[in-house]
């Protein structure tokens, strides 16, 4: 890490005043250091980038191989034959489009509630003060700590009760509410001064006014981190709509990569084909939605 | 405490106490009606099954058949439980190597990429990668990476003199910590994005002033950005203790627990008592001493983070 | 900013409406339509496990008052699925029992139906493997495919070698002579996968040694044989096969290894290969290698079974399919398919081997008809604790973290000391 390079673009807006004292030989030198500085840092960092994406080139490469040719000794990057006909044929042997609809319906569903009531709940926890908050907070928290493996199977019992098993509802009910979002939410606004609360107390907001009006515009940054995760957890999901969704119509796109792994055997390039598909929105989201979590407008709210 | 403090600062004036207690009334509606959306589907379908499940580590229930109560026995049987005492000591251990390097990582690079560079949104992106790459792709290249006798990681090693480097995922003793490196790789961009989330909560006038203050990049991050942070870092912290010490995705594909029990960690350990054998009895009681231990922990950050807000 | 309550509203009025309209395309329930009963039967992969296709059709061509709907569960995670739902009360009629293990689970729970009376009229030894399924007397599944294990081979790279009665050592040999290559030209004499129970299976069948008994000397000569493949260079290293998750179908049909001992259900795959064109291997079956060269064949196998819900909502109609589907005309069905049935009589086997492209030459016929099939792991409660502990102990003696004999000292007592 480079920390010659921290805040920098604050830095260029608003260059400090040099005293006169500072010859310009040394600003020179401090332009041509910092110059090499960046360069260097962008060298480690795509270095690095490059690294971390190798396996996802693996199963780009795999992806366009054939089944047998996918787990081979040593590993061979670029594959024999490009098999395109992966990504044709994958559509034709599983409704892969159907699935895409039913993962793409619950993870836009359950991100809406979780960032929904996640962000409303969080409000409750960080700016207003009620005997029990803290201890029901923790609670919470606590819920995160039980694997899930271990209430799996009594969830799954409610859920029949309540005749819900095999039904898109039921994942929602599951997924929607969880403890994540809320305790995202709640550590963001803590960041954010009570003062602005105060102040808009005083021109007359109650505390719903408040949340819609002065807080939650400051947390751009942090709805959209809260999205993304939540998006991306439940598009990945496989346990949760395995367990629940049996109806073949109802299944989401993990389940049906899963389909091709057999009783022995599995037929590995159309997973990898699947799964760069798979991949295919999550990239979409992230590269549009990253301008949110990162160049936010908190800051300018807060002098 | 609040409590305290309020009625005693009005005990002289009775209309004051009043309407302070009508106030803290109101607190309490208005806290709870924040609250209520999400804790009602929460406590329905969380809440409720999972103290169910907690109930039932005093029980010998097969999922099935009415359960019997057995009292302590399953935790007298947890104190007994060589895989137990395995599991959890390879958990910690995950965790210990997990919590402090993805920590690190991820506030580096959240740091690194919060900056106006030019193609700074392909590499975020890039570093977000690894949490969405299919965990098989990850488990094959981790494993040719760390393949003891022609790996790259080896032939480095030995390129830089290590005559006996690590045999990682063939060996009880390297398996772990091989573990640990591809952990941190695949979720050191998740833990970023919530970092990159809250550094913009940072206010730029204060690295402003103390850059007219003439202090160095070092000492602006140490002492503005990561105090700064501590809320995020907080969220971090917990979330990365407890999905410590909850993994199981990645060891079951990577190594499922082997070679031997050497990567064996306590959620396989419940998977496989509970859904696949039917000891559910068993598989909660273990759930329980996961849980507590995680509470302790998080309990313990929860009031370091409070002593500091104050 | 300040229409920002508004819009949430709107997403949350969204929301709803979508919610809504996910809770009216749940699925409905298969009741019975125009007079029939429509039963239900949980199955794994049905559109790529055909086995399964055969038997609804066959077994609905002939009883035309019944439908039978398939519930499909996908095999990875199929028993989880399958305990989860049991608890939840479900009621499929039929249950398939992937192994013997789940299905003493599933029995000694209570949660499968009885069939000892219908057992009791067989003719038995028909039945291949039906004692695997009693349970002190009683019987709660029939078996209706029955797999077990051969020495697949290409049969380009053994050339003429002579298969049929070859033992452990004269295996050793020949795959140290089909060895040859290096680096990504490297070909192996043979593959031995990496579950265990390639050496302990196969140790346990041909030397009557118990898998459950808590003493395992009976181990050593397999894995010193193993060990021996391995280090010579004629079969591919364990780790590496672990490491790489190596497909043992890709080594046959990639030309990498010259022989292959697998469980019978390959067949069908390399079949299904061959007509989709993704495989151009000549192979052929061979009885495994024995331990002497006495002229008898003895291997292990591992049957599956449908069994009845016990909350079965047609309990009848679903015994039929179950009598039907374990009897002489499903296995007639799925013969024909090149899947090996349960029940065996001649002409079932014409059927297997006029399967176009089965291998139909005498050492294939000879490798199909072993004297002795012993069931892969004995059916009790301790079997699945059991298995755990023989497969982390395998996999630290295939890896060379132990030696044989310190492999086996810690099964011996692990399996003595944990497994009450």
């Amino acid at each position: 890490m480079n920390p010659t390079l921290l805040q920098e673009d604050r830095a260029v807006h608003r260059p400090l005043p040099q005293p006169d004292t500072i010859s310009t030989r040394a600003r020179r030198n401090r332009a041509a250091r910092h110059a090499a500085g960046r360069v260097l840092l962008y060298l480690a960092l795509v270095t690095l980038a490059a690294a971390i994406l190798l396996p996802f080139v693996w199963m780009l490469s795999a992806s366009l191989k054939t089944d047998q040719d996918v787990f081979s000794v040593p590993v061979r990057w670029i594959p024999d034959g490009f098999h395109w006909n992966n990504f044709t044929d994958i559509w034709s042997q599983i409704p892969l489009l159907t699935y895409v609809g039913n993962s793409l319906f619950l993870s836009v569903v359950i991100t809406l509630l979780q960032v929904l009531t996640g962000s409303f709940a969080a409000y409750g926890f960080a700016k207003v003060k009620f005997p029990g908050r803290d201890a029901l907070f923790l609670g919470y928290i606590a819920t995160i700590a039980v694997p899930w493996q271990a209430y799996m199977v009594p969830q799954y019992i409610l859920m029949q009760k309540l005749g819900l098993v095999d039904t898109r509802t039921s994942l929602v009910l599951l997924q929607a509410f969880g403890a994540f979002g809320v305790f995202l939410m709640r550590q963001y606004y803590l960041t954010i001064p009570d003062e602005l609360g105060e102040a808009a107390r005083l021109d007359g907001l109650t505390e719903y006014g408040i949340w819609a009006r002065v807080v939650l515009p400051l947390s751009k940054p942090a709805l959209a981190g809260l999205a993304l995760l939540t998006f991306v957890n439940t598009w990945n999901d496989y346990m949760g709509p395995f367990i629940y969704l049996t109806s073949n119509d109802l299944w989401t796109i993990q389940i049906g990569l899963k389909s091709f792994v057999g009783m022995y055997d599995a037929q590995y390039a159309m997973i990898m084909a699947g799964s760069v598909i798979s991949v295919v929105p999550i990239l979409v989201i992230f590269l549009l939605g990253q301008r949110y979590f990162v160049r936010g407008v908190a800051t300018s709210g807060m002098k | 405490m609040t409590t305290g403090t309020v009625s005693s600062a009005h005990r002289a004036d009775a209309a004051a106490s009043v309407a302070a207690r009508r106030r803290k009334r109101r607190g309490v509606l208005v806290g709870w009606s924040f609250v209520l959306p999400n804790f009602l589907g929460f406590a329905a379908f969380t809440l409720v099954p999972l103290l169910g499940a907690l109930l039932v580590s005093f029980t010998d229930w097969n999922s099935y058949s009415p359960p019997n109560w057995v009292g302590l026995a399953n935790f007298r049987r947890l104190w007994q439980d060589d895989n137990f005492h395995t599991a959890l000591a390879n958990t910690c251990w995950y965790a210990a190597g997990h919590i402090p390097l993805t920590l690190a990582a991820s506030l580096g690079l959240a740091v690194l990429l919060n900056q106006k560079l030019r193609g700074a949104g392909i590499l975020r992106t890039a570093f977000f990668f690894p949490y969405v790459t299919s965990l098989v792709a990850v488990a094959v290249v981790w494993n040719m990476l760390f393949s003891p006798d022609v790996g790259p990681i080896n032939q480095l090693l030995h390129g830089f003199g290590v005559a006996n480097p690590p045999r990682w995922t063939s060996s009880t003793d390297w398996a772990m910590p091989a573990l640990v490196i591809a952990s941190v790789w695949r979720d050191m961009g998740y833990y970023m994005v919530l970092y990159l989330a809250g550094l913009q909560a940072v206010p730029a006038e204060l690295y402003e002033a103390a850059r007219v203050d003439g202090a160095g990049p070092w000492q602006r991050f140490w002492h503005i950005t990561v105090p700064a942070l501590r809320p995020t870092t907080f969220f971090v912290v917990v979330m990365l203790t407890i999905s410590s010490f909850k993994v199981f995705d990645l060891v079951q594909i990577m190594t499922e627990g082997g070679p031997g029990r050497s990567t064996l960690v306590l959620s396989q350990l419940i998977f496989r008592e509970g859904i696949t054998r039917g000891r559910f009895g068993y598989a909660s009681a273990i759930s329980l001493a996961l849980f507590l231990i995680c509470m302790v922990i998080t309990a313990i950050q929860f009031q370091a983070q409070r002593r500091s807000e104050r | 900013m300040t229409r920002n309550p508004g819009r949430t509203t709107s997403l949350l009025a969204a929301a709803v409406a979508l919610l809504s309209v996910a809770g009216c395309s749940s699925a409905g329930s298969g009741a019975s339509t125009d007079g029939k009963t429509t039963i239900k039967i949980a199955v794994w992969n049905y559109a790529s496990t055909p086995e399964f296709k055969a038997l609804i059709d066959g077994f609905e061509a002939t009883h035309p008052d019944i439908q039978v709907e398939p519930v499909d569960i996908l095999a990875d995670k199929y028993p989880d699925k399958l305990t989860t739902m049991l608890a939840g009360g479900d009621t499929t009629d039929v249950l398939t029992m992937k192994n013997v293990i789940d299905y003493s689970r599933y029995a000694s729970r209570g949660q499968l139906a009885p069939l000892t009376d219908y057992v009791a009229q067989l003719d038995r030894p028909s039945y291949k493997n039906l004692t695997a399924y009693d349970i002190n007397g009683e019987y709660y599944a029939l078996p209706y495919r029955n797999d077990f294990w051969v020495l697949f081979y290409n049969k380009a790279m053994t050339g003429n070698a002579d298969l049929s009665h070859l033992t452990w050592s004269g295996f050793s040999s020949l795959a140290k002579q089909l060895t040859s290559g290096d680096g990504a030209n490297k070909v192996y004499g043979t593959y031995l996968h990496t579950w265990r129970s390639v050496e302990q299976a196969l140790a346990a069948a041909q030397t009557d040694g118990n898998l459950l008994g808590g003493d395992y000397g009976f181990f050593k000569k397999q894995y010193e044989l193993a060990l021996d493949l391995q280090k010579s260079g004629a079969a591919l290293p364990y780790s590496t096969a672990t490491s790489q998750k190596v497909t043992y179908d890709s080594q046959l049909t990639t030309h990498k290894a010259a022989t292959v001992p697998m469980g019978t259900w390959w067949a069908a795959a390399l079949l299904a290969e061959k007509a989709k064109g993704t495989n151009d291997v000549d192979w052929g079956m061979a009885p495994v290698p024995q331990t002497t060269d006495g002229g008898k064949t003895t291997t292990f196998g591992s049957p599956t079974a449908f069994a009845i819900n016990k909350k079965a909502r047609h309990a009848d109609a679903a015994k039929q399919f179950v009598q039907w589907a374990s009897g002489p005309e499903g296995a007639a069905a799925i013969a024909k398919i090149g899947i090996v049935p349960s029940y065996s009589d001649s002409t079932i086997m014409k059927a297997f081997f006029s399967v176009p492209g089965m291998p139909n030459d005498e050492l294939s016929r000879k490798a199909m008809q072993p004297d002795t099939v012993v069931l892969e792991m004995p059916v009790s409660e301790r079997s699945s604790d059991v298995d755990q502990i023989l497969t982390e102990e395998h996999q630290l003696v295939m890896s060379g973290q132990k030696s044989v004999d310190q492999g086996i000292q810690e099964m011996n007592k692990r399996v003595t000391n944990e497994v009450k």
